[in-house]
């Protein structure tokens, strides 16, 4: 019977990054965490990467063969909530697009 | 402009606004979900006493209180962005800005995905989102389900959507890969679930913690039945993994196999199990995201559940009039975070008051009864709590405040 | 079919629930007063809310606490909102994304 390869399962759900494109990047370029995210959006879509952020972080050290470290790579960067123009202008509306 | 800003009214939100207005402070508390109560108004289990343990209750208790002292608290309110300002905290919301002279932070946390192959269709879904379609929506995400992931986490949940009237097909694991962690290998599941507390929320844990203290996990996953083990008559299959989830448009059901005690797939043994939804149960982590932003240090604890911002045993992060309570420090029950939220609420007053000295004593109780009830708690996220908070707290960097004054004095 | 868990042995009866009307994509559907999007929705059982942006694969409630996103739709044609974080109220006309 066939084996189902896992490189094509998505990683970051909101960008669609599959599991196969984050170990190609790191394993190309033997980059950081940060890294993986600016080649490849992973963790840059709407959620702001709070779903996928550890497994990302886990794949890469996995693959660099690091520890996790006490300071995460991937840091949070305000607006932690998609706002709008209207909301910074303190209108109170409920969009969030 | 309030004493004290809150943000997550949840368990440990809730009990620190409560404490806090006890002493007289002004207290406001937000939170992005309509109802006041955080994770509790999910929560429903049976205390070994028989009791019911009914987290909308006591989130309704707790919320009540709160009022009845004067606490505001709004729902539906979402923070994007925290400053320090001269005269305490600017917070700004979707709501408009917030001003406090001193912020908790009581977010909670989020749970830790476990990306299976198919995970994005509709009908797939965190158990903690089940839990709060079935227990406070009051609506089942469908009449079947397989629940991926096995911890304490879903095993309680996994007889909360019984309960619901859902029939809870199996309790499996996820195929072991770079992203499963010890989730995908059924000696580690089985070692993490044996050395469980004998306070455990169900029987069958409770067993396991008993055999655990006589088998080595090597030897006892050889003897874990393939057909698994029942657990409120939901089979606990260890020796499954969950390959890929399936469906067109929406999850239809999971592709699993046996596997090894290592965690080898057997193919030949391949099936496809079908179910209207399909639960993923990652555990938990601390959501510390608004600690990120507004540069608190951390640490890494995997005891704790993950990153957690530094803080000390009054709940004060190293950044002055910034505290935290509840999961955002680390993994644990409910009633840890309650006892957690008194402790900030009081050190809060103490600090607006700057009386540290007349509040010492209540500060010492409260602080104290955390660790009772840590003790005490029924579900322990992981065997190692208590030993890595005492550790922490020992090396704690946060030592410039007043607190920890009065702390070496005593020492 | 509702998918309402109208009886529980522990947590008690639904019971005098406030029926609503809400519009999903211009279809009518009952809702339950205090419902939000998602749980108004899945009692329906319409499981995709969205359709995601690029790959157009179907999406639904993931998290159903806010964090994940996954569940937004659009409300009375202007506003962008977290199913799952959204009260219905009579009339609400919601649209998914694509």
């Amino acid at each position: 019977m066939a084996v189902i390869s896992d490189d094509d399962k998505i990683i970051c759900r909101c960008e669609e990054v599959s599991l196969g494109t984050i170990k190609d990047i790191v394993h190309h370029f033997h980059c950081s965490s940060r890294e993986v995210k600016l080649r490849t959006r992973a963790g840059m879509g709407y959620c702001g990467g709070r779903i996928c952020r550890t497994i990302i972080e886990k794949v890469v050290q996995d693959i660099n063969n690091e520890k996790v470290s006490n300071e995460s790579q991937l840091s949070y960067r305000p607006p932690i909530r998609p706002v709008t123009f209207g909301q910074l202008g303190g209108s109170g509306n409920d969009d969030e697009s | 402009m309030s004493d004290l800003l809150i943000i997550g009214a949840g368990p440990a939100g809730l009990s620190a606004a409560i404490a806090a207005a006890e002493k007289g402070l002004s207290v406001t508390v937000i939170d992005e979900f309509p109802k006041a109560g955080g994770r509790l108004l999910g929560q429903l289990h049976q205390e070994p006493n028989g009791e019911w343990w009914n987290g909308i209750q006591k989130g309704e208790q707790l919320s009540q209180r709160a009022r009845q002292l004067g606490v505001t608290i709004q729902c539906e309110v979402s923070v994007y962005d925290i400053s320090q300002s001269k005269n305490g905290w600017d917070v700004y919301t979707t709501k408009g800005e917030y001003k406090a002279e001193k912020l908790l932070l009581a977010t909670g946390a989020t749970e830790s995905p476990i990306p299976v192959k198919g995970w994005t269709l509709p009908g797939v879904m965190t158990i903690g989102a089940a839990q709060i379609m079935g227990n406070v929506h009051r609506v089942k995400p469908g009449n079947s389900c397989i629940i991926i992931g096995a911890n304490v986490l879903s095993m309680a949940i996994a007889n909360e959507l019984k309960l619901c009237g859902v029939n809870v097909k199996e309790i499996i694991i996820p195929k072991a890969d770079i992203t499963s962690n010890e989730a995908g290998n059924p000696e580690q599941v089985l070692s993490s679930l044996m050395r469980l507390t004998h306070l455990a929320p169900t029987p069958i844990l409770r067993q396991l913690g008993k055999i655990g203290k006589l088998v080595h996990p090597k030897i006892a996953i050889k003897l874990f039945p393939r057909k698994g083990i029942r657990m409120f008559d939901i089979p606990l299959r260890l020796k499954n993994a969950a390959l890929e989830i399936v469906g067109d448009r929406f999850a239809t059901g999971v592709r699993t196999a046996n596997i090894k005690a290592n965690g080898e797939i057997d193919h030949t043994s391949e099936k496809v199990v079908d179910a209207d939804f399909v639960c993923i149960a990652g555990g938990l982590t601390p959501l510390s995201e608004l600690a990120s932003i507004i540069g608190c240090s951390f640490k890494y604890i995997p005891e704790l559940g993950g990153h957690v911002p530094v803080h000390n045993e009054q709940m004060q992060t190293n950044i002055p009039g910034l505290y935290v309570a509840g999961n955002i420090t680390g993994i644990e029950s409910a009633k840890v975070a309650m006892a957690q939220g008194r402790v900030a609420g009081l050190a809060i007053a103490a600090d607006i008051m700057n009386d540290w000295e007349q509040m010492e004593t209540s500060i010492n109780k409260a602080i104290e009864n955390v660790n009772i009830t840590r003790d005490k708690a029924l579900i322990q996220f992981h065997p190692g709590i208590s030993d890595a908070r005492k550790k922490f707290y020992q090396k704690s960097e946060v030592d410039l405040t007043q607190i920890s004054k009065i702390k070496k004095r005593e020492a | 079919m509702t998918m309402r868990v109208e009886y529980h042995p522990v947590l008690g009866n639904l019971e005098n629930q406030r029926r609503i009307t809400i519009y999903f994509d211009d279809q009518a559907y009952q809702a339950y007063e205090g419902d939000t999007i998602a749980s108004a929705m899945m009692a329906e059982g319409v499981k995709t809310l969205r359709y995601h942006e690029v790959s157009g694969k179907g999406r639904g409630v993931y998290c159903n606490i806010g964090h994940c996103f996954e569940c937004r739709v659009r409300v009375n044609e202007e506003n962008i909102v977290r199913a799952c974080l959204t009260p219905v109220s009579e009339g609400m006309r919601i649209h998914s994304l694509s």
